[in-house]
């Protein structure tokens, strides 16, 4: 007996063609509202300031300054949509930072040949706490808030006690030059931008076209499903808390670039700051959901935030205000989404009724 | 043409090239004619500080009297990657000049010299940076002399001699660093006392009182501490307190905001070291101005200091107290 | 029947504590034949399932696949020997689409060295899909929504859909039908057909006497942990089959 209600199979596929890229759409409905609340703010700034806000010269330095963050935020991306977290990226940040540039001066000289030592002893170490973060929270199955708050405190005393305290001032020139302060060759832009655009690109492809991405979302959906069919979920947390430590460790060499210092006193709300962008991007803290692009999205918010409020002239703790109601408002309209999707509607359909008044096919 | 999300993504797109390029050509004229009033930022240390409260207060006096504006900005902890940003802000908004009190004086040199080269007047208040030819002026407390003075007072409320501690922010911070110079100076010079060295509290009262608690429990006969800040005199005190022994270890304490005040009076703090904030600020104002007239400034100022202790407070010293708010 | 069955239980024991949740019971499925599995709560139907599906280990007892020994040690074992298990859970993840979840954990991989760098051939993996899907008439209507937003027949379907996909030799079903409306229960036993007509053995544990005996071929009727009894399905009664279950009547029948 077959059954009656069974759609027809040509009309199914042709309503299947059309939304052949619709799971990309749902995904960019969410992280296109979240755009649109950063063209709104860019608006409003440029029409307050108009001399001042929308000229190359501020962008490329708020470009500038979120690219650490944007390396940051790449592996953030990954454990949140494992429904984890990852406390420890600041400490960790910090003391590769402090590793490289101690075996730099050890090494001495300034040119590439040192600078390339401090860059692979930076990502080894950066590697190494977010191995030992992914073992103890795969397979002695600690919770990841306890097992990374233990490794920022561990990581950050650490440096200090390398260090005692004091912060190495001594960086290669070339680091410096180039990748602090440089700009890619005959262009404006900084090539410390560009740095973090290309892991932004090799990563975001990664998570949402591979099938290690794909493994990331279904461990956050379903974690005892995805282990049942067969998904070694233990290898896929570590690779992934791996992956963030070692992004935190190419920050650290970024960082020590950038500053010139292993600036042991700083990154003391780095963990924060990126959690945020990465929630105020569309990625869920209950897992499943996310994209790299909502990330990026979500860090030039508090940035353009709190540079438009600098150039108005607006105190300095409303900044943190703002940040702050955005975040808020960003885990409202995310919990609404999972209770619709709950009820049965689709984002996609949900999210584009919201958008545009009608269904467009 | 249906409105599809990446129709509209690409129009919001190019809405915003146009006004980025609209504006782009022209790029603010930051010096202003001499008859304009001049546009004045300050960046502080931290945001919320009392002693850059009072530095605002002096330059907004300075600069109101002198018809310039001023912006305040500042970030929320002392850390250079968080004042970077607002010093990059700050300079995209070209003000006539900057004062600023920089976090680190590696992470900082870059993004100031940037700003001097940019056409800013930069002065440097407080702390500098390592290499501060750039800056129009620098000035700051003679805080050497500050630390000497505090063992000076420690010295009178214990004539006796004995174990005396430091407790500063980070290492690293050039008027910490001097206080403690000073301090440490004073006491190996003087043999009745006994140098145990200097602690980092990391600028934050909490870790400030764990670390008096552990060197009392390992020396319970400290008769001196001298905290190098704020909060860090504000943790010591807590520290001490929690220990029991306010009548054995005196305090002698840098900086003098409200809740330091508050424990001079109440007898928990026995001497306070203040600065001149607001006398940095003025003076800070005069240079910038002179600067951007194109007189010639004073490379170098340091402001002076003042003994507070319960005798004076109600009298003399009570000017020199920091304020949360002007 | 006198065929070899595909997969039998010989006197599997298991305890959990002082309970005694499998006590030496017995099994067996052939190949294109519906077995519905039923007891009250408690008598180790859904242990016994755990066990033939390499989820639980046991103290003692024999399990055979196609008449020979095999020890299931993990699902992927089981899974490899053709033996695949539709949970009262549905073991989907909610967030991925319907073509997702159907080869969740075994992706096509593009060609070539693509492949190896771990993309994926979507269009094949669809295709498939739409095509599992359809030989079952599951009303699947979008692979691009997420299966979290579906109705629980739809989600059932694909459960179903994907088990029976990878499956060559057994599917378990627990409770296929309990959260089901009427029309998706209509859709659930007709597929049920469906699989066994394509030669695959299905194990169902249900509570519904009637769709029990609606959809099976054969009845097995476990209680306190042993096979107590075997029907033929059209051969028995809805009494009966409550008598065996709760220690009534007692006797086997075949």
């Amino acid at each position: 007996m077959t059954t009656t209600e069974a759609v027809p199979r040509t009309a199914g596929t042709a309503t299947e063609i059309s939304r052949v890229h619709s799971l990309r759409q749902v995904l960019q409905v969410q992280s296109f509202q979240i755009l649109l609340v950063l063209l709104v703010i860019f608006l409003v700034f440029s029409a307050l300031a108009p001399e001042v806000f929308p000229t190359w010269g501020n962008v490329r330095q708020i470009i500038q300054n979120v690219s650490i963050l944007g390396v940051l935020g790449i592996g953030m991306t990954f454990v949140i949509v494992t429904s984890g977290i990852d406390l420890s990226i600041g400490s960790n940040l910090v003391f590769s930072g402090v590793v490289a540039a101690k075996v730099m001066q050890a090494v001495g000289g300034s040119g590439w040949g040192t600078a390339i030592v401090g860059i692979l002893v930076a990502v080894g170490c950066g590697l190494g706490w977010g191995l030992l973060n992914g073992v103890l929270i795969a397979k002695a199955k600690v919770p990841p808030l306890i097992v990374t708050l233990g490794t920022l405190g561990g990581a950050l005393g650490l440096a200090q006690v390398i260090t005692g305290g004091v912060d190495i001032r001594e960086v290669p020139a070339v680091l410096q030059d180039t990748i602090g302060y440089g700009n890619v060759p005959g262009t404006t832009l900084p090539t410390i931008s560009l740095i973090a655009m290309v892991l932004i690109l090799i990563f975001g492809t990664v998570l949402h076209r591979t099938r290690f991405g794909l493994y990331t979302f279904a461990v956050g959906s379903n974690e005892e499903s995805a282990r049942r069919v067969g998904v070694k979920v233990d290898r896929q947390l570590i690779s992934i808390y791996a992956l963030s430590g070692g992004l935190a460790g190419v920050a650290g060499i970024l960082s020590l670039s950038q500053y010139g210092t292993t600036a042991i006193a700083g990154q003391s709300a780095t963990n924060l700051n990126v959690i945020a962008a990465v929630v105020i991007g569309g990625t869920s803290l209950f897992g499943g959901v996310g994209t790299i692009f909502g990330t990026v999205v979500g860090l030039f918010i508090p940035a353009v935030l709190q540079n438009g409020f600098v150039i108005v002239g607006i105190q300095p703790f409303w900044q943190q205000v703002a940040v702050g109601a955005v975040l808020v408002v960003a885990v409202y309209v995310d919990q609404r989404r999972r209770a619709a999707a709950a009820r049965g509607h689709s984002a996609k359909s949900d999210g584009k009724k919201k958008l545009f008044g009608r269904r467009s096919s | 043409m249906k409105l599809t999300p990446k129709v509209t993504l690409l129009a919001a797109g190019v809405l915003t090239a146009t006004s980025l390029t609209a504006c782009a050509g022209g790029s603010a004229s930051g010096g202003s004619a001499a008859g304009a009033q001049p546009k004045l930022t300050f960046i502080q240390g931290v945001a919320g500080d009392e002693f850059y409260v009072s530095m605002q207060c002096g330059i907004d006096a300075a600069a109101k009297a002198s018809g310039a504006t001023v912006n305040t900005q500042g970030p929320a902890k002392f850390d250079p990657t968080l004042q970077k940003p607002i010093v990059d802000s700050v300079v995209a908004s070209q003000p006539d000049a900057i004062l600023i009190a920089p976090t680190d004086v590696a992470a900082m040199q870059a993004p100031l010299k940037a700003a001097a080269a940019a056409g800013i007047k930069v002065v440097l208040v407080d702390t500098t940076v390592q290499d501060p030819s750039f800056a129009a002026s620098a000035i700051a407390s003679d805080n050497k002399g500050g630390g000497l003075e505090a063992f000076k007072a420690i010295k009178n409320l214990s004539p006796s001699g004995g174990k005396v501690l430091v407790i500063s922010t980070d290492p690293g911070v050039s008027t910490a660093d001097a206080r403690v110079a000073g301090f440490e100076e004073g006491a190996k010079a003087d043999p009745s006392f006994e140098y145990l060295g200097v602690q980092y509290s990391h600028n934050d009262p909490a870790e400030a009182a764990k670390l008096v608690s552990a060197a009392l429990a390992k020396d319970p006969d400290i008769v001196g501490v001298f905290a190098a800040n704020t909060f860090a005199a504000e943790g010591t005190a807590t520290g001490i307190r929690q220990a029991g022994k306010q009548n054995q270890v005196k305090i002698v304490g840098f900086d003098a905001g409200p809740a330091q005040v508050k424990q001079l009076k109440d007898g928990v703090v026995q001497a306070l070291i203040a600065q001149e904030p607001a006398s940095i600020g003025t003076q800070g104002v005069d240079q910038a101005l002179k600067a951007i007239k194109g007189e010639s400034t004073q490379k170098e100022i340091q402001t002076g200091f003042k003994q507070i202790t319960a005798d004076n407070i109600s009298g003399d010293g009570a000017k020199y107290v920091y304020k949360s708010s002007c | 029947m006198t065929t070899i069955p595909v997969l039998e239980a010989r006197g599997l024991t298991r305890s959990f504590g002082n309970v005694r949740a499998l006590d030496g019971v017995d099994f067996d499925v052939h190949a294109g034949e519906v077995v519905a599995l039923i007891g009250d709560n408690g008598a180790g139907k859904s242990t016994l399932v755990k066990a033939l599906s390499g989820n639980l280990a046991l103290d003692s007892g024999k399990i055979l696949f196609a008449g020979g020994e095999v020890e299931l040690g993990s699902p992927s074992q089981a899974s490899s020997l053709g033996i695949e298990t539709v949970y009262q859970d549905l073991a989907l993840a909610p967030h991925l689409n319907a073509a997702q979840n159907m080869f969740l954990g075994r992706e096509i991989p593009k060609p070539g060295f693509q492949g190896r760098l771990g993309f994926m051939d979507n269009k094949a993996m669809r295709a498939k899909s739409r095509e599992a899907f359809d030989e079952l008439g599951a009303t699947v209507r979008s692979l691009s929504d997420p299966v979290g937003s579906m109705s629980g027949g739809q989600k059932q379907a694909i459960a179903i859909a994907r088990a029976v996909a990878w499956a060559k030799g057994v599917i378990f079903l627990d409770e296929p039908t309990a959260a089901l409306g009427v029309v998706q229960t209509r859709n659930v036993l007709e597929t049920i057909r469906r699989v066994r007509d394509k030669g695959v053995g299905v194990v169902f544990i249900s509570h519904s006497m009637p769709h029990v005996i609606d959809v099976a071929d054969r009845v097995q009727v476990l209680r306190l942990g042993r096979r107590v009894a075997t029907y033929e399905a059209k051969k028995t009664s809805v009494e009966e089959l409550v008598g065996a279950m709760t220690g009534a009547l007692d006797g086997a029948h075949s």
